[in-house]
Parts: structure tokens; sequence; C-alpha cells
């Protein structure tokens, strides 16, 4: 099994970052993602800039794992930084073209939005790079329980979360496959209009959704044999317990935090 | 040569932690016309070996040939060697998604931009060679048919490419003893009537061998060794050292020479066999 691969994130190891507890990390990235916004001056930024950086160095992330990671919020980055160069006035005027000017505001603040931007995804990045899609999916569940009071079947809701993660790089090697099979069929499905290549696709889904309902009556048919039974009291083969060092870092971010609006950074 | 690889290395994931040499260093050739079984051990590399060469793979390292020719990344020469080089996939009737039989095998045809008459007659072509023809089950669709006659449309919907060469991965998979012997003779007729190049991966030496007249044999990515099927199955030992069974009939010949009866140990057909042990009792009561 080529394990995760194809969710494109997670990355295999046992650093420090990999040992947390999901039930500690998730709401941490989101005590974090709070801190990035509360603060408003560059050095604060640069500190935690700094800081995520560290954090990858700690965590052994290969330098191009970020890159990969930040490439899909380029463009996004890229017109923000147009937008408030050009439509955010005040200070002095740095540039002229026709009727458009650049003013040293708009430079500032372009540069804050996707610098803080950034910090944001390479803050996330870390956490799905570190964290498996099915502990992830365990500690979202975790802050779901509430819900259950009001009558959500939250712990249906994360087996199917948890199976569908599980299923993903099945299917898209499957998929892969049966691209292989159809093409050596001489399909081609790379040419032709928007038109042609929808329909040159049939040849790939009806096989993918035969394979796809078989294998959900299988899996319900194993689970089923194995006792499984909507509601009942399941407990975990890995008891996740959580650490003093768990608590240590809830307790460094929640502190970075009041300290971003206590002293206004 | 006809078909072969020269140091060709193969690695999934290159450049991530997941990297794996799934292929190392391997070369062989076979020629036209013959007929060759690749052998290996479960996850040997065998599929991925097959799909280098109708150039669904790049090699990572090393070079692919067919036809005294380097497979390159052209795109169309790719497609022209696709209608030359026919590959059935393990388990092939999971890519089944027509309504009819008819439109199954007319898949591949079709996409070769053939007119409807003669992609009708290359279907009646591919049909009759599997040996399908008197079966009426044109119109059937192909989820109806039995696992046996399931395998034979889908390599019926690969001959109707019109290939010289045929691979196919571990085609007798999930098929009953009748199956697997209808298969074979498939077969080995496409091969001798048909003058079609075949090369199947295995990873069960049975009746099979018997057809083969090359045996490569694969293990953990690595060729362990190649040639004539004679000379390689004289060498059982190092083949049950992988794991791999040797033909029931080579087996016992192996057998019976370390009881001391004097019999070649190279033998893979049951005929030979019954001549072989003949003659050396024979020579033993005089
Ligand atoms: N898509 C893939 N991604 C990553 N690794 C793969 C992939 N396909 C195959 N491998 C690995 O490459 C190696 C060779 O696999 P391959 O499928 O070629 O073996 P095989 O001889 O066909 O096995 P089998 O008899 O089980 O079909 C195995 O170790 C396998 O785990
Ligand atoms: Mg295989």
């Amino acid at each position: 099994m080529s394990g995760g691969i194809s969710l494109g994130h997670y990355l295999p190891g046992n650093s420090f970052f990999h040992q947390l507890n999901p039930r500690i990390k998730v709401p941490s990235l989101v005590i974090i993602l709070a801190t990035l916004f509360a603060v408003t001056s560059f050095p604060a930024l640069l500190t935690m800039i700094v800081l995520v950086f560290l954090m990858f160095r700690l965590a052994r992330v290969p330098f191009r794992y970020l890159l990969k990671g930040l490439r899909p919020i380029l463009y996004i980055a890229l017109f923000a930084l147009f937008i408030f160069l050009f439509f955010t006035k005040g200070g002095v005027v740095l540039f002229r073209l026709g009727p458009l000017t650049v003013e040293s505001a708009g430079l500032w603040q372009g540069l804050f939005v996707i610098t803080r931007l950034v910090t944001l995804v390479l803050f996330s990045l870390l956490l799905t790079l570190t964290t498996t899609p099915l502990s992830l999916t365990h500690g979202l569940g975790y802050f779901l329980k509430p819900l259950g009071r009001i009558g959500l079947p939250t712990e249906e809701v994360v087996m199917i979360m948890a199976i569908a993660m599980r299923f993903i790089p099945t299917l898209i090697e499957e998929s892969q496959r049966l691209m292989r099979a159809q093409v050596s069929r001489g399909a081609d499905f790379e040419s032709g209009s928007i038109f042609r290549k929808a329909k040159n696709l049939v040849p790939l889904i009806v096989p993918l959704f035969v394979s796809a309902f078989r294998r959900a009556d299988e899996l319900a048919m194993a689970m089923e044999a194995r006792g499984y039974r909507l509601g009942a009291k399941r407990t975990r083969l890995h008891e996740d317990v959580i650490t003093a060092t768990d608590w240590a870092v809830l307790l460094v971010v929640l502190v970075m935090l009041a300290a971003s609006f206590y002293f206004k950074l | 040569m006809y078909i072969g690889t020269s140091k060709l290395t193969h690695t999934y994931w290159p450049g991530t932690p997941f990297a794996a040499d799934a292929l190392k260093n391997i070369s062989f050739s076979v020629g036209q016309g013959t007929f060759t079984l690749l052998i290996g051990p479960s996850g040997s590399g065998k599929t991925t070996l097959i799909q280098h060469l109708n150039g669904l793979l790049k090699p990572s390292a090393g070079e692919v040939y067919f036809d005294g020719k380097k497979i390159g990344p052209d795109k169309a020469a790719l497609l022209a060697l696709r209608r030359r080089v026919g590959l059935v996939f393990q388990m092939p009737e999971d890519q089944f998604f027509s309504e009819t039989v008819f439109d199954e095998i007319a898949y591949a045809p079709r996409n070769l931009g053939l007119d409807e008459k003669k992609v009708e007659e290359r279907v009646n072509r591919a049909v009759a060679q599997v040996g399908l023809e008197r079966s009426r089950l044109l119109d059937r669709h192909p989820f109806q048919l039995s696992a046996g006659q399931k395998r034979r449309v889908a390599i019926a919907s690969v001959l109707s490419l019109e290939p010289e060469v045929l691979i196919l991965d571990e085609p007798a998979a999930g098929l009953d003893p009748e199956g697997k012997g209808n298969l074979l003779n498939l077969l080995s007729s496409l091969n001798r009537a048909g003058k079609i190049t075949i090369m199947v991966s295995t990873h069960h030496l049975d009746e099979i061998a018997a057809l083969a007249d090359n045996l490569v044999v694969l293990n953990e990515g690595g060729l362990v060794m190649s040639g004539k099927t004679k000379e390689i199955l004289a060498r059982g030992a190092e083949l049950k050292e992988l794991g791999l069974a040797l033909p029931q009939v080579t087996g016992i010949m192996h057998e019976l020479a370390a009881r001391g009866l004097p019999v070649s140990t190279d033998i893979y057909s049951l005929s030979a066999a019954c001549d072989e042990i003949l003659q050396a009792k024979r020579a033993d009561q005089r």
C-alpha cells in the first residue's frame, strides 16, 4: 500500500511534532492562527515566521515540501499584493503609472497581508505533514463529541470520515491503473474538445464506480462480521494519552495568544 | 532484439520517503514469435516490468526496446507501439464498462478510428480467436458472463487491436482448472497458429511451462535468470529457494532422480515424462 502518499501531505517520521497528540495539535493550530490574526506589527509577524521555520527544522521536513505546499496560494498572494499596491492610499507616492499610483502604505499593507497568509499556510502545512489523515480525523472527531448531546451521530460521522480518508489513496491508485489499462486499449484521455474529453472518461468512471460499490459492500460485510453496530460504544486500539509535553505545548501557544493581545504586538 | 530491456531500473515515487526500486538493472530480450514466461513471487516486479514494454511506465534508468528501436517519449510513436504490443492487465474484467460484449471488444478498434464495418470484422475475428464465436454472447451484458468467459472477452478486447505481441499479466488468476486449461489452449493457438509473440507473467509454474520457449525469473526487482525453459527448469533447487513451485511433472522427475532412477530433470510436459520414465525403466531391467 502506498499509505497516504496520494493525499499529498503526510510525511512519515517520528519527530517531536509527529508525536504530539492530535487532540492538542488541532486546537493549538487554531490558537496559532488566531494569534496570527491578532498581531499587527511586522516584528511580531517576523517572529512567527522564524518560529514556523524552526518548527519545520525540528520536524525534519525537507525545504521543497514547503515550496510545494505554498504553490497553490501563489496566485492568491500575488493578486492580494496587486490589490493593496494600487488601491490602498497613504504615505509617500512611490511610483506613478498614468492615473494609478503606488503609495507606501499600500506596499507595507500588501507585504504584511501576504506574509501573514504565507505564515498561516505554513503552520497548517506543519500540521498536515506531521499528522496522518486518520489521526487528524480522530483529533477533529474529539471536538465533535459535544454535538452528540444534541443528537448528532458523531461517532458515525468520524467513522465515515476515517473510512473515506482510508480509501482516497486506494481510489486514486485504482483510477491510475484503469487509466493505464484503457490507454493500452487505445484510449486517449488528453486530446480533444472538452465534450470529447468528458465522453472519453466513461471507460474510467464506470469501472471505478463498480469497484467502489463492490468494495463498500465487502467492507460493510467485514465490519458486521466483526461485530460493528451503529451506536455501540467503541474503544480504540491505540488509546491516545495526553502527556505533560502536550499540555506544555498548549500552554505555550495560549501564552503567545495572550501576549499578542496584552502587549498589542 | 525484438522485445527487450537494457539495464532497466524503475523507482516508484522517486525523491520522496516512499521511493522504492521496483526493478533493478534488468536486461533481457526475447525473439519474435516466441512464447515467454515471466515468473516471480508476489511483489517481484512483474507488473512493473510488463508496463514498460508498451510504454505505460517510463524507465527511471536504462532502456526498453521493441523491434530494434528504443521506446521513447514521443507521443505518436507510443500510440503506434501500443497498437503493436497488446497488454492484458491483471484481472482485466475490472475494466469492463460497456453495456454489451460487442461494445466492449469494439472499444479498441473504435479508438483506432476504424469505420463500423471494419470494427465489426475485427470484433468477429477476435471473438473467433478466443473461441467464443458459437456462444452468441455479443449482445449480453459483460457482467453476466462466467469468470472464464469474462477473461476471454477481456483478451478479445485487446486482440481486436490486432497486435503482433500479446502480453498478459497473470491471465490465469482466479480461474478454475477447466478455465485455466482453456486459457492455455487459447494462448498456445494464438502463438502457434496466430504467429503472435506471447509473454505471460505468473507466479505459478505449471502446465503453462510446457508452452514456453523462454523463462525470465524475477525476484525482489532483480533478474535472477533468463533463458530456455529446459535449461532453467533443470536448476530446480534455485527456483525452489525463491519459493516458486516447479511444474508438478518436473517436481516428480527431480524426486525420481534424487531416488536413483536415471532420468533427466529438465522435463516439463506429461508425455515427455512418460517416455523418459519408460526408457529409464527399460534400461534398468536390462
Ligand atoms: N503504484 C505503485 N506505487 C508504489 N509502489 C508500487 C506501485 N506498484 C507497485 N509497487 C511496488 O513495486 C514492487 C513490484 O510490484 P509489482 O506490482 O510490479 O509486482 P508483481 O510481481 O506484479 O506482484 P504480483 O504478483 O503481486 O502482481 C512491489 O514492491 C510493490 O509494492
Ligand atoms: Mg502483478
